[in-house]
């Protein structure tokens, strides 16, 4: 455990660098993991069936999905169980505009981002007067309360009926199955991830990482603590709310049962077990859990024995999460 | 021009065309000269479980049953089986492996109803046959798809149309009470109780309330002002519960009929209303044939022990929707009989749209049409004195038919 100096309360156990060589070794195994990676995604298409590609699209939202609940709590530090609601709030937002007024795509991404970045604004300023336990209970409420509203909204959100959307579209061109929208699945969610990478190297991610260590330490190097807070947060639903836009590009129903506490919490495992502070970490968090989810669906009988006894393990034996084997960018 | 090249080039065109051509209309997934692949899903773990498990292992083992006395048109029924959890992602996922990955011939699944809409365009764009479970999915059922059937239990509209009929026929009332939720359900079975009111010239005072109603006083006090011959309760179980006490509480004597989503389980219900001269005056719908347990239904529950005498043995099995898995296997082995030896999807799809059978398991007919996708509308009713059920002579069937909106 790793005390603050100042503050005296636990900060994250970041790791030491390690030598030259070790660390080039890494390095090479974690850019040949990506270029793997790369070369398995753009054949994806050519070589399996719709089914593979449809799990393939919705561990792309996932990612993206943990790359928002990266921003605040890998990054800034701050508690945030709201995750689902801000999802939510991108799928209904993004599947009403191109109901009503058959907006492009990236339009409807864009607005899911931003009415969920909005509500993340505000979520943002209880982290003002709250922390810790106390701002996770708030934003558990306001995931709670969101669920409530998509559920008895009926006029607007179709209740306990769900929702219908039509197809998404873009450029003229209708997204009528999973391997037409893998390709734009894919690069917006490749655009999220490489946003974030520039942001985790940027003056706002070592601001947010300041705040995280320390409020009083970064405030006294003149970080306005305030401002990062709420920014933390009105970025991280933003990214929420896109994956919801991005959800409604290769499906066209949701329902609300899917916007419950049990979705932020397997968000949450995604950036914990990948590796919490970690941008590699939460994508490989995001496809090893969507993965593992999706694998134990075949064996009913013992898929939550299964979860449970793996996520142990990776805390008993990997605490640092999957992708401290091979870097913590 | 003809050359002599013409008949040689023609030839050449019909090879390739026939070496393209016969193997598409010999190939329809799922199918070969011994056997029919069927994908078998619903909800195999997590907390909704209960509403499938065993609809599942039911239609199981009726599949097995028709595999013993040697298949449909010599052709055996393999079973892929895929776990939906009740929930929409995850039922989408189900079906589109057993669709692309499994290639099966058809569909055989779903028993949550809100899953099973997440899967209906997906369906629908595929051309797949699909007949549900047990799932009432209303939502994917009107307007109607070509290639969806469902409600094999019975749909919400069949439920309210048939609990009007029960009102008015056997009951004598004038002027029905009826409490339903304000939500999509309760809009659906309200709809075809409206209708069968109209049908039967009698007056319909509806009150809807939330799904999450704590305090039933106000909608009652105002079913009571209006001197209503009879109370329908179509809410879902736990609002039912405390419609039941509190119309006791205001010495509400009339009689009071419970739809069947209002039932989750009867010994419960009766623990929690808490008196049992709050049952004085109560009936409770049934989908199912006769009382569950009956003679009637004995054939059912016998092939399910020798079937799993394992599960069996077990206190909570078979579990309560067990039964529901049976028509919905007949339904599809007999559209396959129907269908003839040279099957195809078309064929099978048409053959559905004429089934009509009784399936001895349900209250009323199995039977679909040209523009009805809902197979069930009909429903018995028991009087229920908060520890007895007893048969009231007859089904009750709904009249409600989709006209278009």
């Amino acid at each position: 455990m790793i005390m603050n100096p100042i503050t005296n309360r636990q900060v994250l156990d970041l790791p030491i660098r390690e030598s030259g060589a070790k660390n080039r070794n890494r390095i090479i195994s974690g850019g040949a993991l990506v270029v793997a990676l790369a070369v398995l995604t753009v054949v994806l298409p050519f070589v399996t069936s719709g089914y593979v590609i449809y799990i393939a699209n919705l561990l792309l939202v996932f990612t993206v999905l943990s790359l928002g609940m990266h921003i605040v709590i890998g990054e800034a530090g701050q508690f945030s169980l709201s995750h689902a609601a801000f999802y939510g709030l991108g799928i209904y937002t993004a599947g009403l505009l191109n109901n009503a007024f058959g907006l492009p795509l990236i339009l409807n991404i864009i607005a899911g981002g931003l009415v969920a970045g909005l509500c993340g604004l505000a979520i943002g300023f209880l982290s003002l007067r709250m922390r810790d336990i106390y701002l996770a209970l708030s934003t558990f409420a306001f995931g709670e309360a969101m669920q409530w509203i998509f559920l008895n909204w009926t006029p607007v959100t179709g209740g306990p009926n769900g929702l219908n959307f039509q197809p998404a579209h873009l450029f003229g061109f209708t997204f009528l199955s999973d391997k037409a929208a893998y390709p734009v699945v894919l690069i917006l969610a490749l655009v999220f991830v490489a946003a974030t990478f520039v942001i985790h190297f940027s003056t706002l991610g070592r601001s947010f990482r300041a705040v995280r260590e320390s409020e009083i330490a970064a405030a006294a190097v003149g970080i306005d603590v305030k401002r990062v807070k709420i920014f933390a947060f009105a970025l991280s639903a933003f990214y929420a709310g896109a994956a919801g836009g991005l959800f409604t590009t290769f499906s066209t129903f949701i329902h609300p049962e899917s916007l419950g506490f049990h979705t932020t919490i397997l968000v949450l495992t995604m950036v914990v077990v990948g590796g919490i502070g970690s941008v590699s970490g939460a994508i490989g968090g995001a496809i090893v859990f969507g993965l593992i989810s999706e694998l134990l669906r075949q064996v009913p009988s013992y898929q939550e024995v299964i979860y449970g006894g793996i996520l142990i393990l990776f805390m008993m034996y990997l605490p640092r999460g999957i992708f401290s084997l091979i870097g913590r960018r | 021009m003809l050359t002599r090249r013409t008949p040689l080039r023609a030839a050449a065109v019909a090879a390739l065309l026939s070496m393209f051509a016969a193997p598409a209309l010999a190939q329809e997934p799922g199918l070969t000269p011994t056997s029919i692949k069927i994908g078998l899903f619903g909800p195999l773990s997590g907390p909704s479980m209960s509403y499938g498990f065993d609809v599942m292992n039911a239609a199981r083992m009726y599949y097995d049953k028709i595999n013993a006395e040697g298949g449909i048109h010599g052709r055996k029924i393999e079973l892929s089986v895929q776990d939906d959890r009740c929930n929409a992602n995850d039922l989408v996922a189900a079906v589109k492996k057993l669709v692309e990955q499994d290639q099966v011939f058809l569909l055989n699944g779903a028993s949550c109803s809100a899953a099973a809409v997440a899967g209906k365009d997906y369906v629908v764009r595929s051309g797949v046959p699909w007949l549900m479970l047990n799932a009432s999915a209303d939502g994917a059922l009107y307007p109607p798809q070509p290639n969806i059937f469902g409600a094999f239990s019975i749909s919400q509209r069949a439920m309210g149309g048939s609990i009007v009929e029960f009102a008015v026929k056997q009951l004598n009332a004038k002027k029905i009470g009826y409490i339903n939720h304000d939500d999509a359900y309760g809009a659906w079975n309200l709809e075809a109780a409206q209708f069968q009111a109209k049908d039967n010239k009698v007056d319909l005072v509806v009150e809807s309330v939330n799904p999450n109603i704590s305090d039933v006083t106000a909608p009652l006090l105002k079913l009571r002002a209006a001197n209503v011959d009879v109370l329908l309760i179509a809410t879902y179980a736990r609002p039912a519960q405390l419609i039941l006490k509190k119309a006791y509480e205001l010495g509400f004597t009339k009689p009071q009929v419970l739809a069947v989503n209002a039932i989750a389980n009867v010994q419960q219900l009766s623990e929690n209303v808490g008196s049992k001269d709050a049952f004085k005056n109560v009936y409770i719908q049934e989908v199912l044939a006769d009382k569950p347990g009956s003679e009637k239904l004995k054939w059912v529950y016998d092939m399910y022990k020798t079937s799993y005498p394992d599960l069996a043995s077990k206190p909570d099995h078979p579990q309560v929707y067990m039964p529901y898995g049976i028509p919905s296997a007949m339904a599809v082995v007999k559209a396959l009989q129907d269908a003839g030896p040279d099957l195809t999807r078309a064929k099978f799809i048409e053959a559905a749209k004429k089934l009509n059978f009784d399936s001895g398991v349900m209250a009323g007919p199995i039977a679909f049409g040209e523009n009805e996708r809902a197979a069930q509308k009909a429903s018995i009713f028991l009087k229920f004195d908060g520890a007895e059920m007893t048969r009231v002579p007859g089904a009750f069937a709904s009249r409600w038919t989709y006209q278009g909106q």
